[in-house]
């Protein structure tokens, strides 16, 4: 209890320690910062990571009174001049990072390791410069990190209850790991990772309990405790998960940055939206500019004609080109013809859903056409080019199908808000553009050629503007209708279905090569950080890193772990058995357990693309903690506290017994505690970010070559 | 894992049974099958005969003759007018023009080893091929080729593998009607076919992996025979040569070895367990599996590259790919010993260390814009725009000409302060504050050629050398500049930024030559250079020479794996007819191999085969699960021997399916439906071990007329395709109704 508190309180001191300094936005806080102002003036915004964490800060800032208007706009900005409460929106993460520790002391006692392993695996956490210089900004790690070690403990706790199903105690900690998971993943997308490992770690455990052999074991029973895991893992979490999302979306009722994102039936739900202000319908004969929905060009021709032979020697048709433009322009214009006889007045002349079209173009009085030519940058893919007005011969050639994405028949064609795909009649192609430029012939317009099978995405287009009636009727008034600019509702599960679905796919978007970005191959070494911050006035730095003896230790204590698994299966494979039961039990279930969350908080890192830091690792980071204190255990003594689970109504009793670890414990214990707080303390200038450094201090405390500190000095060469 | 077909002896009779076990094993002829199956549970397998046949192969010799049969069916279905057509088809465009590059003895670089190449290049070597005939594109009508021939050598080897699937399937103790079925699938796999009619890889490989399918199971059973005998030993080698082959045709082959390796690695971790067998005992049968399953292997797969080496010995279209020291070995690029002192006054040529750019070089033509001055580039091939005056910059006077005067040679050294006088133009290399013409970013600066005849230069001529890293084994090439033995930077004095080139090409302009820049944060492998010929009028003629040392077969070889392996991982282009890994168990699509006068060879395989054999898979992976269930609520279903037998047999091919089809998930690079051949060779075992799984009850009358059943629509599914594989004429309407998924592309 002492060392508890003690561990605590230290916690809470170094994540605590000058908190207020920089004054300045550091490194993502130029994100989550403005995330909670947008709660706070309830503008909707759009964010890979699910809104919980979000919230909480938002909440923290309401709670100390932020009013939302500075906006995080750059690392650096600083939030005394702009009088932002930002010390209280840190607290947070300090707080939850801070009651981690206790939490990890919790898992290793419950767990059924000494005080000393407890301890050591507290201290590894507690004295992790990473640890401490997440949970000192406003960064989603630390609530994450928080959420998921609670996750653990709930899942120990419940697990010790195995004897004694279906209990009040059993259900409360099954139902706690549950909603504990959906905090996890509710906080940032890789808190998905979590819910794997519960979900891996549950998937034994049936397997166990699908076993016929300790008693006449019946299905029955399988089928009730299968049951009872779906009701308190997957309905309870889930419906957690929902509701910060129907909170999230309660909260966002306003038009803000993140509409863009959204399809046009989403964005109609936000109030003071562009979609409800500025949308009107297309009648034919209109003149209109053609939109890309993802690289925001617009269907542009101008009167150059293609090359005759392109410089891979293929051959064009020499038509007029057709390109992709980025700005507003004269060339941009095209009407809107249509293929069927019209009224003379009145609302059939709307362009509506499943029409054939011809788009004239305005200047050179041609038509749209595309025909099997390859286009100058993709041989399988069809040219577009445009047909005079008067040559009727290839009429077919210039006709298009519109579709209204996602529309009902006879929807008809609204400006912004109608997201469209041109399809040619004969070929079936698309209209299709990607952000490839064409070469000087084309002045570096980007490409435009027809694809057979594009996808959704990126042959979307929209009508961005009429520009003319067709005889210069006021077309912003000729519907007599009046327009309603209420927000329409929509429906709870759609939004969510379509914000989840757009997290996905922006999350595995997020490609972009990052200075820091790095390889998760280093990251137990630690072999390059993240430079969050800088001063050049003081030569002050805030340089994400952990503790080089921490994480080294636990890299040694994993591999210690697999070589005393191999070796352990080696000799039972010659029937040998060096390891008791018990003990081998403990190091197969509960430090394998560890090991899972470990490798499945880290191994899928390495199947995915996007930008990867080393905060990614954290949360590995901690399981590998508790991998490590339980090595330490078991190379300290040869027995376990044992049994640990609560006995049930039918269990044998077993012949209790008590670790043995003697004085050499402490003594190891005491004596790298103290070299990680040495290690800490060294780094701490780079974790704090205060006091500045020079350049050859800088030097110094580069321990790997491989970090890229600022304000080192050069090399005298 | 591995295709133990028999249950290994336990070491004790079973824990449930009683001990009644006779003393004398019961004489088997007196027994009837179920008492056969209880003595084999006891122990008393029929394995133990006498009479154990090499590999456990018990072939009667009716079957011999049924396989001569068989061998001549496949053989008229895969050289069914072979010649036809007569012009390239498909990749023939490579494989074709690769051997004629082995005839000519010219250097080429391709992505895949040699062996199955070199093959291809001795049919057309022995049948009088002279390599005058380029490949050029498809339909290109053949002249004094003797394609047939070349054809022929993948066709040999694709009628071969019928035999050794119907001999693996024996050897993996199924019945005769289970292997014919399974070759005649095999026969008439449209696909199969397809690529063995032409000068492509994918045969070979095929073949090897059958091949060591076959010596695996040879060898298996001979290790449950007895193992360190003679033959054990023979077996093991020849599943090690052939793992060889299988890798040396293409990098798929590693699947096979994952394959086989897993195989091992399952034997290895059964003879751990038995405690009969004593820890020396296991480590010999460890070292006799890393002998030949590891080195065996690397040795044949080493050698193939020998082989390829000593045979491109002149140099050709593949140089670019390769280092100075590589060109150097090859024919057409051997280059005189030249000077080895490097002095103030030296003509020189200057290389770039690590792209193969080639030359420090400059042209009469000048950059359209920055500072409009003359061109530096890097040009690949010997010229005498690469030539450069090494001239000393501290002097006064007019040091284009003072170094005449001067009687000692002064020889160049860290912080020597030189200028670089391009000797055709007259011309100093020279760099100043403009951004270069294709890399536009703050730390580049623009390198030229300026100045005029006469005119001494300025200070933005000045370079400070600094040597970077001296040979080894040539002392004072560390300490002074020594030609092709030193690597040095050149740091402009003005500016400070280092000469620099990477592998960045400039436009047309410059002839799509590499473009030299100077870098203010240069990457210290990009910014060093060294100097290959060297002259100087004051070194008598007896002064030391040098030239390239010349890279031992190890560094050549291992060159040219890396090359192989970057250039691989290039091919992310997209292709029309490349698709993903997961349309190939279900056939969506083929490749269209030729098309000429309304006439096409179009890869796609016998639907009912593919179709059949992904379902069998299922089915094992299906079943399988379920025996898992089962045994965990108590069934015992693992101690009927033969859901023992079925289940290490078919365990065997799916693990082999699996190992040669997901790896490719992974890969980026371009993906071909021909990739799942060795796997679909797999599924085809597999599928007819679970027909022999299903028809094990039946009466062998019943079974053959099932399997016959199967066999007669497979060969009808492959009459409807075979004018696809053939390239025969063809009715639109046929070709419309063969058009089963909407998906497979024919073009008519």
């Amino acid at each position: 209890m002492i060392t508890v508190g003690v561990l605590t309180a230290l916690a809470f001191a170094l994540r605590f320690y000058k908190i207020n300094h920089p004054d300045q936005v550091v490194f993502d806080e130029v994100h989550f910062g403005k995330f909670a102002s947008y709660y706070i003036l309830r503008e909707y915004y759009f964010d890979v990571h699910p809104p919980f964490a979000k919230l909480l800060f938002g909440l923290a800032g309401w709670f100390v009174g932020f009013d939302g208007h500075f906006s995080f706009e750059n690392i650096g900005d600083s939030y005394t001049e702009n009088h932002v409460p930002y010390v209280g929106m840190r607290a947070l993460p300090a707080i939850l990072g801070s009651l981690t520790i206790p939490i990890v002391y919790g898992i290793m006692k419950e767990s059924g390791y000494g005080t000393v392993a407890a301890a050591f695996s507290a201290a590894i956490v507690l004295f992790d410069n990473a640890h401490v210089a997440q949970s000192r900004l406003i960064l989603l790690d630390a609530t994450l990190i928080f959420f998921m070690s609670l996750t653990i403990y709930s899942y120990v706790r419940f697990r010790k209850l195995r004897y004694t199903p279906f209990t009040l105690e059993w259900w409360s900690w099954l139902i706690a790991t549950g909603v504990f998971m959906a905090c996890t993943w509710g906080s940032k997308v890789n808190g998905i990772l979590t819910v794997f490992a519960i979900g891996a770690a549950v998937l034994v455990d049936l397997w166990d309990l699908l076993d016929i052999r300790p008693v006449q074991n019946t299905m029955d029973n399988f089928y009730r405790h299968f049951a009872a895991r779906a009701v308190g893992l997957i309905v309870v979490p889930f419906i957690v998960y929902l509701s910060f999302f129907w909170i999230h979306f309660a909260i966002l009722v306003k038009s803000g940055p993140g509409d863009s994102f959204m399809s046009p039936q989403f964005q109609e739900s936000l109030s003071g939206n562009e979609m409800l202000v500025n949308s009107h319908e297309v009648r034919y004969y209109d003149t209109v500019t053609l939109r890309h929905k993802d690289t925001k060009v617009f269907l542009h021709s101008h009167t150059e004609r293609y090359p005759l032979r392109y410089d891979d020697g293929r051959i064009s048709s020499q038509g007029q080109q057709v390109t992709g433009y980025g700005h507003a322009d004269e060339n941009n214009w095209w009407q809107v013809v249509p293929t069927k006889a019209l009224p003379e007045t009145g609302r059939g002349r709307i362009v509506r859903h499943n029409d054939i079209i011809q788009l004239l173009h305005v200047n050179t009085q041609t038509y749209l056409l595309t025909h099997d030519v390859a286009s100058p940058l993709m041989p399988t893919n069809q040219e577009f080019t445009t047909w005079p007005r008067d040559d009727h011969s290839r009429y077919n050639d210039t006709l298009f199908y519109l579709y209204l994405n996602g529309a009902h028949e006879g929807e008809a064609l609204r400006t912004k808000s109608g997201h469209l795909r041109l399809v040619h009649v004969p070929t079936k192609v698309s209209l299709w553009t990607h952000r490839e430029q064409l070469p000087e012939w084309a002045f570096k317009q980007q490409e435009i050629n027809g694809d057979k099978s594009p996808g959704e995405k990126p042959a979307t287009w929209f009508v961005d503007e009429i520009i003319a009636a067709e005889d210069g009727e006021d077309f912003l008034n000729r519907t007599s209708a009046v327009v309603t600019n209420e927000p329409k509702p929509m429906n709870f599960f759609k939004k969510f279905a379509e914000l989840q679905l757009l997290m996905m796919q922006h999350n595995a978007g997020l490609t972009a090569s990052h200075p820091y970005a790095s390889n998760p191959i280093n990251w137990p070494f630690m072999l390059s950080g993240i430079s969050f911050w800088t001063e050049n006035a003081d030569q002050k730095q805030i340089y994400f890193i952990g503790n080089i003896i921490g994480w080294w230790t636990c890299a040694v204590a994993l591999s210690v772990y697999i070589g005393i698994i191999g070796g352990d299966l080696l000799a039972r494979r010659r029937n040998e058995t060096p390891v008791p039961e018990p003990v081998r039990n403990r190091l197969w279930n509960s430090t394998g357990f560890f090991v899972l969350v470990w490798f499945i908080h880290y191994f899928p890192f390495f199947l995915m693309n996007r930008q990867l830091f080393l905060h990614h690792y954290l949360p590995s980071h901690v399981a590998s903690a508790l991998v490590a204190g339980s090595v330490l255990q078991f190379l300290l003594s040869d027995s376990v506290n044992y049994p640990i689970s609560v006995r049930g109504l039918y269990t044998h009793p077993k012949p209790r017994q008590y670790a043995e670890i003697g004085l050499r414990g402490p003594i190891v214990v005491a004596v790298f505690t103290a070299l990680l707080f040495g290690a800490f303390m060294y780094l701490a200038p780079l974790t704090y970010g205060t006091p500045g450094l020079d350049g050859e201090t800088v030097n110094a405390k580069r321990l790997l070559s491989s970090w890229t500190l600022h304000f080192a000095a050069k090399s005298t060469a | 894992m591995a295709p133990s077909v028999r249950a290994r002896r336990p070491a004790s009779p079973p824990p449930g049974l009683p001990h009644t076990t006779p003393r004398f094993p019961p004489k088997e002829g007196h027994l009837d099958a179920d008492e056969r199956r209880a003595a084999a549970s006891l122990g008393y397998g029929p394995s133990r005969r006498a009479g154990f046949a090499p590999g456990g192969f018990n072939i009667t010799s009716g079957e011999w003759k049924l396989l001569v049969a068989i061998v001549v069916v496949a053989s008229a279905v895969r050289l069914f007018r072979i010649s036809k057509p007569d012009s390239v088809v498909f990749d023939e465009v490579h494989f074709g023009k690769f051997a004629s590059r082995y005839i000519k003895t010219r250097y080429f670089v391709d992505v895949h080893p040699p062996l199955a190449k070199l093959l291809i290049t001795l049919a057309a070597f022995v049948s009088g091929f002279n390599g005058h005939f380029d490949f050029k594109d498809i339909g290109k009508t053949y002249e004094d080729v003797p394609y047939v021939a070349m054809r022929m050598l993948p066709a040999t080897l694709g009628i071969a593998t019928v035999p050794l699937a119907y001999l693996t399937l024996r050897g993996l103790d199924c019945r005769a009607t289970t292997a014919l079925l399974a070759s005649l699938l095999i026969t008439f796999e449209n696909g199969m076919i397809t690529q063995s009619r032409h000068i492509l890889l994918d045969s070979p490989l095929i073949f090897f992996t059958a091949l060591t399918v076959f010596m695996w199971t040879g060898f298996c059973n001979e290790d449950k025979h007895q193992p360190f005998t003679d033959r054990w030993w023979t077996w093991l080698t020849l599943t090690g040569l052939s793992l060889g082959a299988v890798v040396s045709s293409k990098w798929v082959g590693l699947f096979t070895i994952a394959t086989i390796g897993l195989g091992t690695i399952k034997q290895l971790w059964t003879l751990l367990g038995d405690m009969r067998i004593s820890p020396k005992t296991w480590i010999k049968h460890f070292w006799a599996r890393a002998l030949c399953l590891i080195v065996v292997p690397i040795l044949f797969y080493m050698a193939m590259f020998q082989i390829h080496f000593l045979i491109l010995e002149n140099s050709g279209e593949g140089d670019g790919f390769m280092s100075a020291e590589f060109q150097h070995t090859l024919g057409g690029h051997r280059m005189a010993d030249t000077f080895a002192d490097v002095a103030i006054g030296s003509t020189v040529t200057i290389r770039h260390v690590n792209t193969q750019g080639g030359y420090l070089h400059s042209h009469g033509h000048n950059y359209p814009g920055g500072s409009q001055q003359q061109q530096i580039t890097l040009y690949p091939h010997q010229d005498e725009n690469n030539d450069w005056r090494i001239i000393n910059a501290t002097q006064s006077g007019d040091p284009s000409v003072e170094w005449q005067s001067l009687k000692d040679l002064h020889y160049v050294t860290t912080d020597t302060r030189i200028k670089l006088r391009h000797i055709v133009t007259e011309k100093n290399l020279h760099s100043h504050d403009y951004r270069p013409p294709v890399s536009e970013v703050d730390f580049q600066n623009e390198v030229s050629a300026y100045g005029m005849p006469g005119f001494a230069g300025d200070m933005n001529d000045d370079w400070f050398v600094e040597i970077e890293q001296g040979d080894s084994r040539d002392h004072e090439s560390s300490k002074r500049v020594r030609t092709l033995r030193t690597q040095f930077r050149l740091r402009h004095a003005l500016t400070g930024c280092y000469l620099f080139s990477h592998k960045v090409k400039l436009p047309s302009w410059a002839f799509e030559q590499q473009e030299v820049t100077c870098n203010k944060n240069a990457v210290r492998a990009n910014s060093l250079w060294f100097i290959e010929t060297n002259a100087h009028p004051h070194l008598p003629a007896n002064a030391p020479k040098v030239n390239y040392r010349r890279p031992g077969f190890l560094a050549k070889f291992w060159e040219l794996q890396h090359v192989m392996w970057t250039t691989n991982a290039g091919l992310t282009d997209r292709h029309t007819y490349d698709s993903r890994p997961s349309s190939w168990p279900r056939l969506l699509r083929g490749i269209n191999f030729w098309v000429k006068d309304h006439r096409q060879i179009y890869l796609i395989g016998n639907p009912m085969v593919w179709w059949l054999s992904t379902a069998s898979v299922l089915a094992y992976t299906t079943i399988r699960g379920l025996l898992i269930l089962r045994a965990q609520r108590g069934y015992r279903d693992f101690e009927n021997t033969k859901v023992v037998k079925y289940d290490t047999l078919c365990g065997f091919l799916f693990v082999g399916w699996v190992l040669h089809y997901f790896p490719f998930f992974l890969m980026g690079r371009q993906l071909f439906l021909h990739h799942y051949f060795p796997a679909l060779y797999f599924a085809i075992l597999l599928l007819c071990s679970v027909f022999d799984f299903l028809t094990s009850t039946l009466r062998p009358r019943v079974r053959l007329q099932i399997a016959a059943v199967i066999a007669i629509l497979a060969i009808w599914n492959f009459a409807i395709f075979s004018p696809l594989a053939y390239g025969n004429t063809w009715t639109k309407s046929k070709c419309h109704d063969a058009q089963w998924l909407k998906t497979w592309d024919f073009s008519w």
